[in-house]
């Protein structure tokens, strides 16, 4: 499992999975781990999972071939499975993106509706369609990532 | 050994100057010995917003590059013994510093001042990089305005790459009236994108421009709104505990008079 505290520049923090580790039962890829809010003009890419311990501002990106879990407040544009992988989902304790793909869905929330979920959400395709949901910790089975 | 403090917005036109001036000023009053720092190179402001542009000889350009020595080039105010400004070039432009220069010239101001207030250029170019260079702490200025909290949030970003952490916020024009109805974004919304800890929120006062005009910072003024919040804030550079100011206009005077002439 990789793990990055902070970028060298700190404006941009990329890098690629090195190949599964076989202990790794959670995720079947390389999984980053970014401790500190992305602001305004940070960005993040990796080919593999990310994990954001704190905020996406407007005007972040975070860019992964894998799963995006955002440990916080999500508000800037995130791209998980963007190498075309449909099973991987985004999940944030505030979901409230400027804009979210998976594999290459595009989607963004409508333009006069207002919505402050204060609870975890979960997007993910299903059916071809990008669906958000509530998180729900235990009982149903998250996907294929958690 | 002072302190060097980088006033900034990444957005043009919120009050930097402004409050580089008033900050400077405040503290000045208090008995402290100020040196401002104007890096805007090319659009000097910061001397007019003091009254002094009639008294420059040199500027930072002629310091850093040896044209006169420091002492030479610093402006005393006219009113505060312990004020001094020393201007931005006009005829140049931001390449003629360089951040090593800056540092060196931070350092060379440290020994002899108590603060160090650097007014930054608007952009994240080298004008900027040039300001924070040989900063100690950062304080990022904003509008209650969707664009500037995004420029600011660029900012905050930029200064903890620089290594210039937990940067103070100044929320500049606020109008409580605009965010009671739901038109502007409060203090909370701020805050809860940015992060940082709040130094002061200056309300909309037509007193800036007023005062500005006549080269005189409005925090000289106890009877404005914005001349208290500006005076709050020093106080808290200066390392005093201060309350947040009710901006509540409503609550104060004239809502008294209201009740007692029977409007409301
Ligand atoms: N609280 C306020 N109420 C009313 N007017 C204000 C307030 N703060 C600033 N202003 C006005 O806004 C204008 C811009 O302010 P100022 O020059 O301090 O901004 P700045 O960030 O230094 O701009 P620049 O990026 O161009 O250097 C000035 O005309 C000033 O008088
Ligand atoms: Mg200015």
């Amino acid at each position: 499992m990789a793990y990055i505290k902070e970028s060298a520049q700190g404006d941009i923090l990329s890098g690629f999975g090195q190949g599964s580790q076989a202990d790794d039962n959670l995720f079947d890829e390389n999984t980053i781990l970014v401790q500190r809010t992305l602001r305004s003009g940070q960005s993040v890419r990796y080919s593999g999972n990310v994990v954001i311990l704190g905020d996406v501002n407007p005007g972040a990106e975070v860019t992964a071939t894998g799963n995006i879990i955002v440990m916080g407040a999500l508000r800037g544009v995130v791209h998980a499975g963007a190498n075309g992988d449909e099973t991987t989902v985004v999940m944030a304790f505030r979901l409230n993106p400027t804009q979210l793909r998976i594999a290459n869905h595009i989607t963004r929330p409508p333009d006069n509706e207002k919505v402050d979920m204060d609870l975890p959400e979960i997007a993910r395709i299903k059916d071809g369609v990008v669906t958000i949901e509530a998180f729900q910790t235990g009982g149903e089975r998250q996907g294929k990532a958690i | 050994m002072g302190e060097v403090i980088v006033i900034t917005s990444g957005k043009g036109g919120v009050g930097k100057t402004t409050t580089t001036a008033n900050i400077g000023t405040g503290l000045a009053a208090m008995g402290y010995k100020v040196a401002l720092l104007d890096t805007d190179i090319g659009l000097r402001n910061l001397d007019v917003v003091l009254g002094l542009e009639n008294r420059i000889v040199y500027d930072i350009v002629d310091v850093t590059s040896g044209n006169c020595r420091l002492k030479q080039a610093l402006i005393k105010d006219k009113r505060l013994e312990g004020l001094h400004l020393l201007p931005a070039a006009q005829t140049k432009d931001k390449t003629a510093v360089s951040p090593e220069q800056m540092c060196q010239l931070c350092e060379d101001l440290k020994s002899d001042f108590d603060f160090v207030i650097i007014d930054c250029p608007a952009g994240i170019e080298q004008g900027f990089r040039n300001a924070i260079a040989g900063a100690d702490k950062a304080v990022v200025v904003t509008t209650p305005e969707v664009s500037a909290v995004r420029d600011a949030d660029r900012i905050i970003g930029l200064l903890e790459a620089a290594d210039l952490r937990e940067p103070k916020l100044i929320i500049n024009r606020i109008r409580p009236k605009m965010v009671r109805q739901g038109d502007m974004m409060g203090i909370e919304d701020i805050i809860d994108i940015l992060a940082v800890d709040l130094l002061g929120v200056i309300p909309e006062d037509e007193m800036i421009v007023i005062t500005t005009n006549r080269g005189e910072p409005v925090v000289t003024d106890q009877n404005t709104r914005a001349g208290q919040a500006y005076q709050n804030i020093v106080r808290r550079v200066a390392g005093d505990e201060v309350p947040m100011m009710n901006l509540d206009e409503e609550t104060g005077f004239f809502k008294k008079l209201k009740k007692i002439i029977g409007l409301k």
